[in-house]
């Protein structure tokens, strides 16, 4: 989806710095980065100033999240080097004024709609970012299942018996012989919100922890499994579902595409993730 | 009806709409926003060559309705969800005062379902009466997502929806549409939420809630409800829509229903005009759950559960006796399969 934003910047300036920013910000109910999922329209950088406009899959989408996406997309951008201005626009958003009027000048959600209750805004921010959590866990499970770990040595493995080499993850237990763990990407992906969320990550925590930090014991794994598996599916749906959408949006706007707005989206289904 | 290998398949379509969203019947920016964002959708999911000109999308009429469902689209009898959205639509959107035009039309056809606003109190007691009484209300339709007067939604178990929901239950309402899925301006108070349907399903033990789009995108939530309430069934619009352009996915949410609901709670529902039951149908009956679905779920999408999913489950949802119904509906002048 790189491909279709919109980029004008100065000769010399080093693009992948911003668009790198970018990729760092998240869809917070989709937990995948705005700029694979195609929410970046454009992006523009005139001397220290930036601006970026934003195209969500529908002007409906949700007005909480639509702010919290400008918001970290400003955070992001005022984290480069040599930008000391960012303006977020919100295309025809049903709410693109009032938010964009908000975030442009620091304002919260809460000052922006003091009648929405910022309270319950947190609340859900943090409810997603557990699910998040557990939906990269349950991606690190599925692997795990895969590469043959039985849920006895799943629930005690610690984080310092599993390590990363190259694109892989290897298990090494006292006693055991070292084996292959799955793709390391999945594992660094968990780790990440795993630290974010406060979690113990020290050596001797166990990988497998619900979002208080308990283990759990072999016989409840599977019932967790199976839940974060409908959570990773619903969530991995949905985003399928905004891609159709917005891919739609880009595709009404690129009037010079003689193509079929179907034949024009190649995202296509994760097999890393679903096979098992 | 859909024949396939001498099996006649009995089709409800669970979720339709006989919308009215033409320019004229906009009242603010939202009437035209609204229709265009179930314009994309319909673009987005249906294969080309069952795309519409938008101007038919935003008023497409009885006659076309009656085609699409029950002449080419495999439908025997379909659901009216009314929806009312009178601060985006001078008429409304589809009340069931201009649904009911089309139920009068074929009565045998369709099933219209009415709706209450628990926003409205103690002042809407007599209206909500009285729609039962002039209209032939068979089931509600429920939009807790809607704009009212500054609000942006209520909940199902707030105590005056429960007041009313007493009164549909009096009057012999059983099954209850609840809309949860994409929805309208959820702001922080997340109107995505399904966590309502789990108090009053508990505490109306006698209603079923049909949750309409499963929940999506709480699809997950939704199947933690559903499949602690027995009273709780899965309405598959929008999700049946993945079936053709995302079928893997389709694959995902159907075992994922199997798995935490049964066969027999899942209903299919079109959401007709945003997308056709002939293609959905026809894409539905040549889907097969894929090996490693069947074996990670232990699930499987069979004939006999298809045939349940298309109309068995909705038929004993509302009472219907299909070998019945059948030799009424062979009366009512519209030629199945002509």
């Amino acid at each position: 989806m790189r491909g279709n934003i919109e980029c004008d910047f100065p000769v010399d300036f080093d693009t992948t710095v911003i668009l790198g920013q970018l990729a760092q910000v998240l869809d917070p109910e989709l937990d995948e980065s705005i700029v694979d999922l195609g929410f970046v329209r454009s992006v523009r950088l005139h001397s220290d100033h930036a601006d970026v406009t934003l195209q969500l899959p529908t002007s409906w989408c949700a007005v909480n999240f639509a702010y919290l996406m400008a918001e970290d997309v400003r955070h992001a951008l005022l984290k480069v080097e040599g930008v000391r201005h960012a303006t977020i626009r919100l295309g025809d958003h049903c709410a693109a004024r009032e938010i964009e009027a908000a975030v442009n000048n620091g304002q919260s959600f809460a000052e922006a709609f003091p009648e929405e209750g910022a309270g319950s805004l947190a609340a859900l921010r943090l409810t997603f970012l557990r699910k998040g959590f557990f939906i990269r866990q349950e991606r690190l499970l599925r692997e795990l299942r895969v590469a043959g770990c039985a849920p006895p040595v799943i629930c005690a493995l610690r984080l310092g018996e599993i390590s990363i080499e190259d694109d892989l993850t290897m298990i090494r237990q006292p006693g055991a012989a070292p084996q292959k763990g799955g793709r390391a990407a999945t594992l660094r992906c968990y780790l990440q919100r795993r630290a974010e969320l406060g979690l113990d990550c020290c050596d001797d925590a166990q990988l497998i922890i619900d979002f208080e930090g308990k283990p759990f014991s072999a016989d409840r794994l599977q019932a967790h499994y199976e839940a974060a598996r409908t959570m990773r599916v619903a969530l991995e749906a949905n985003g399928s579902f905004c891609r159709a959408l917005v891919s739609l949006r880009h595709f009404f706007d690129a009037s010079s595409s003689r193509q079929k707005p179907e034949e024009r989206e190649t995202c296509t289904v994760r097999t890393d993730t679903i096979s098992s | 009806m859909y024949r396939q290998d001498g099996h006649d398949i009995f089709v409800i379509d669970g979720h339709m709409h006989c919308w009215d969203a033409n320019p004229e019947n906009w009242k603010s920016k939202y009437g035209e926003s609204w229709i265009r964002c179930f314009f994309a959708y319909h673009s987005a999911l249906s294969p080309a060559e069952a795309v519409w000109p938008f101007e038919k999308f935003c008023r497409y009429g009885d006659e076309t309705l009656v085609d699409d469902l029950f002449r080419t689209g495999y439908v025997d009898m379909a659901i009216l969800n009314s929806t009312y959205l009178y601060e985006f639509y001078n008429n409304g959107f589809n009340s069931h005062i201009q649904n009911n035009v089309v139920k009068a039309k074929y009565p045998e056809r369709f099933l219209l379902c009415g709706s209450f606003d628990p926003r409205d109190e103690e002042a809407g007691i007599e209206a909500f009466q009285r729609m039962m009484a002039d209209y032939p209300i068979q089931g509600l339709k429920l939009y807790t997502a809607e704009w009212r007067n500054g609000s942006r939604g209520w909940r199902l178990n707030d105590p005056w929806a429960y007041k009313y929901l007493e009164l549909a239950q009096a009057a012999g309402i059983k099954n209850i549409h609840v809309h949860k899925g994409p929805t309208v301006y959820p702001l922080s108070a997340d109107a995505f939420d399904v966590h309502d349907v789990d108090y009053a399903a508990t505490d109306f033990p006698e209603l079923n809630f049909i949750v309409e789009h499963v929940g999506l995108p709480r699809l997950d939530d939704f199947c933690w409800i559903a499949a602690q309430e027995s009273n709780v069934y899965a309405g598959l619009s929008v999700a049946m829509a993945f079936v053709h352009l995302r079928p893997r996915y389709f694959g995902e949410i159907i075992a994922n229903l199997l798995f935490w609901l049964g066969p027999d709670k899942l209903c299919f529902g079109s959401d007709y005009a945003i997308w056709s039951p002939k293609w959905l149908i026809e894409k539905f009956m040549a889907f097969e759950l894929p090996d490693d679905l069947k074996q990670e779920y232990h699930a499987d999408l069979t004939l006999e559960t298809k045939r349940k999913i298309l109309g068995e489950n909705t038929a004993r949802l509302y009472g219907i006796d299909i070998e019945a119904q059948l030799a009424k509906l062979q009366r009512d002048g519209i030629a199945i399969g002509g």
